[in-house]
């Protein structure tokens, strides 16, 4: 049986390429997709979201839009890995499509309250939108089944030297959720910089001919330019491990262990502090996933954007 | 030529051993031995470093230093170091005194005043250093490096995010990171890669009376024992590994970081938060040991316990 899924996020180049991979997926039924500010802003994430999903041929799930800005933080955003549109590269027509009536919260408690299975979240920006829900309907907790995120960081960030972005721009959140106790796996930088694709990689998907594998390939190009300008060999693909991990968990490596976030550090708010020797006593929340069969990874990307041929 | 340093530290199991290694070096010219508040209190850490000075018959001063750390309250690791600081080993009372000038004064006096460069080498909280920036804005002058044991660009040992020594004193590690003096931060991402097997411990030498290598092997027979129930190879040698950083660095590896001390966290005071990516545009300010040659390690310490084959005494 599928695995329901809600996806939350902020496309955002890796973000489109999650949400296609997860809709590609056998193993996965998306119910509903959520937006939030992040990479861009929330108009923008909202209005990507849906551009991708029309142009892939995705009509029929609804699409809302979330927080607009952090819990209690000025919002951060990312255009120089994404652009002023948050989706630079390809040229993707207006959605065909129009999003759910209402917002985000009201979208995910409809989807949660009323699935007889429990619910698999899966957040690839800020995690304004799960603190809100958690906030908000107490009651969803004991209806989700996990939640499979990117965001955080075992050693080292991204965005300052001990923060990751998503995790950096609305820690609160990320400190809520982390509490939760609902279980959590964490795609974080650990495992994310080593599902790189490179340029040969990229070839070989804008070769595949389709019109999405093309789309894909794209986004890629783009993608690729900052972070070759960072030093990288090729592009982390962030956000697909968190999609990923639930369809292929066996190309992962985890360890389940404690994870705090710090909210009120000087230079390391955002970060996500790994118990990694268990000296804090505290019992394991997360799964930290560290390291992907890349190879294997690339390849279940490239299958499931044929799919759409 | 041998390099004038002063040792910062708070003995403590480990830096016993690295004050074995540093008062047998050929390469050291250890001019004074200042002592502080850290594994465990200022008295305690005191007393060591004079009765380990005592024991191993060398003429060097040592002088005291902060009995707390500068904004905190002191957090000792008698769990780690024993009641006494030095585990279960039992030496002499010292024949030696500590001097009345503090260790701050010290530093400032055997560099600006004697106009000598000095490498300081700091094995505990730096409580010591804050306080001798703070008196003396020139003792910049007088400090060509300081080579520190502290840190870890990857996970602490005290807190999941904090090494200890900066646990211990983190807004003292800020000062120090922040005043300009070239540093080599050796934190942990180096020194775990510094054990010692039991088998290499024991190949330090079999002594048949109280030396300087019987001090270092029951200080490493103890580290290993605590070391590998937390599921180490060896005994982790933290503090000795600054020592063979100072005398042959080439058996570390290091880079260019900015390194700054998060004071303010709930879950991560204490973290030297390290610019590996280069994020932050701040220049560097530290070098960072990464690596360490286990194997050329081993050797240096094996060659400066032979020194001790002859000597000693019962006790």
């Amino acid at each position: 049986m599928k695995k329901p899924i809600i996806m939350d996020c902020d496309p955002g180049h890796d973000d489109a390429l999650a949400l296609l991979l997860a809709f590609a997926s056998d193993e996965l039924d998306v119910k509903a997709v959520t937006t939030v500010g992040g990479n861009q802003t929330s108009d923008k994430t909202l209005n990507n979201a849906m551009r991708v999903l029309s142009y892939a041929g995705i009509t029929d799930v609804p699409v809302a839009p979330g927080a607009s800005h952090p819990l209690i933080r000025e919002l951060q955003i990312a255009p120089e890995v994404h652009g002023e549109s948050g989706l630079e590269g390809p040229e993707l027509p207006e959605p065909s499509f129009a999003s759910f009536g209402k917002s985000a919260i009201e979208l995910m408690e409809k989807v949660i309250m009323s699935s007889e299975e429990k619910i698999t979240l899966v957040p690839t920006g800020p995690l304004t939108n799960i603190a809100t829900l958690l906030l908000t309907i107490p009651e969803s907790k004991d209806r989700i089944e996990r939640i499979s995120l990117m965001g955080g960081s075992a050693v080292g960030g991204n965005w300052t030297p001990a923060a990751e972005f998503n995790i950096l721009v609305d820690p609160e959140a990320a400190d809520l959720v982390f509490q939760s106790g609902i279980p959590i796996t964490m795609c974080g930088l650990d495992v994310t910089h080593k599902a790189q694709i490179y340029d040969d990689e990229i070839e070989a998907i804008r070769s595949q001919g389709g019109k999405v594998s093309v789309m894909v390939a794209e986004l890629l190009d783009f993608f690729a330019k900052f972070h070759k300008k960072l030093g990288f060999e090729g592009s982390p693909l962030h956000d697909p491990c968190a999609v990923a991990w639930l369809i292929k968990p066996e190309l992962f490596t985890s360890k389940h262990l404690h994870v705090d976030i710090e909210t009120k550090g000087e230079f390391t708010s955002g970060a996500t502090v790994v118990d990694y020797r268990g000296v804090t006593g505290k019992d394991p929340n997360t799964d930290v996933v560290y390291d992907l069969e890349r190879k294997a990874f690339i390849q279940l990307l490239m299958d499931s954007f044929k799919k759409y041929d | 030529m041998k390099i004038p340093v002063i040792i910062d530290c708070d003995p403590g199991t480990d830096d016993t051993i690295a004050l074995t290694m540093a008062l047998a070096s050929d390469h050291l010219d250890v001019k004074a031995i200042t002592t502080v508040a850290g594994n465990q209190t200022a008295e305690k850490t005191a007393v060591n470093g004079l009765k380990i000075v005592s024991f191993l018959d060398k003429q060097v001063p040592v002088a005291r230093g902060a009995e707390n750390p500068i904004m905190r309250p002191l957090v000792t690791a008698g769990h780690v170091h024993g009641e006494t600081g030095m585990a279960h080993v039992v030496l002499p009372e010292p024949k030696i005194d500590y001097l009345e000038t503090k260790a701050w004064d010290l530093f400032y006096e055997l560099s600006v005043i004697k106009n000598e460069k000095i490498h300081l080498i700091t094995l505990g909280p730096l409580s010591n250093v804050a306080i001798a920036l703070m008196k003396y804005p020139k003792l910049k002058d007088g400090i060509s490096q300081i080579t520190m044991m502290g840190g870890a660009v990857g996970y602490g040992n005290d807190t999941p995010a904090a090494e200890y020594n900066i646990y211990a004193d983190p807004e003292a590690a800020k000062m120090v990171f922040e005043s300009g003096i070239p540093i080599t931060m050796v934190g942990l991402d180096c020194t775990h890669q510094a054990w010692l097997s039991a088998a290499e411990i024991n190949a330090m030498g079999s002594p048949t009376e109280k030396n300087g290598i019987w001090l270092a092997q029951e200080m490493m027979h103890h580290i290993h024992a605590f070391a590998t129930r937390f599921g180490f190879e060896g005994a982790i040698m933290h503090d000795p590994s600054a020592i063979a950083a100072v005398i042959d660095p080439t058996l570390i590896q290091t880079k260019d970081y900015f390194v700054t001390v998060e004071t303010k966290g709930e879950h991560t005071t204490g973290k030297t938060v390290v610019d590996t990516l280069r994020v932050t545009g701040r220049e560097p300010n530290a070098q960072v040991a990464l690596e360490i040659n286990r194997e050329g390690f081993v050797e240096l310490v094996k060659e400066l316990m032979k020194r001790y084959e002859s000597g000693g005494f019962r006790c």
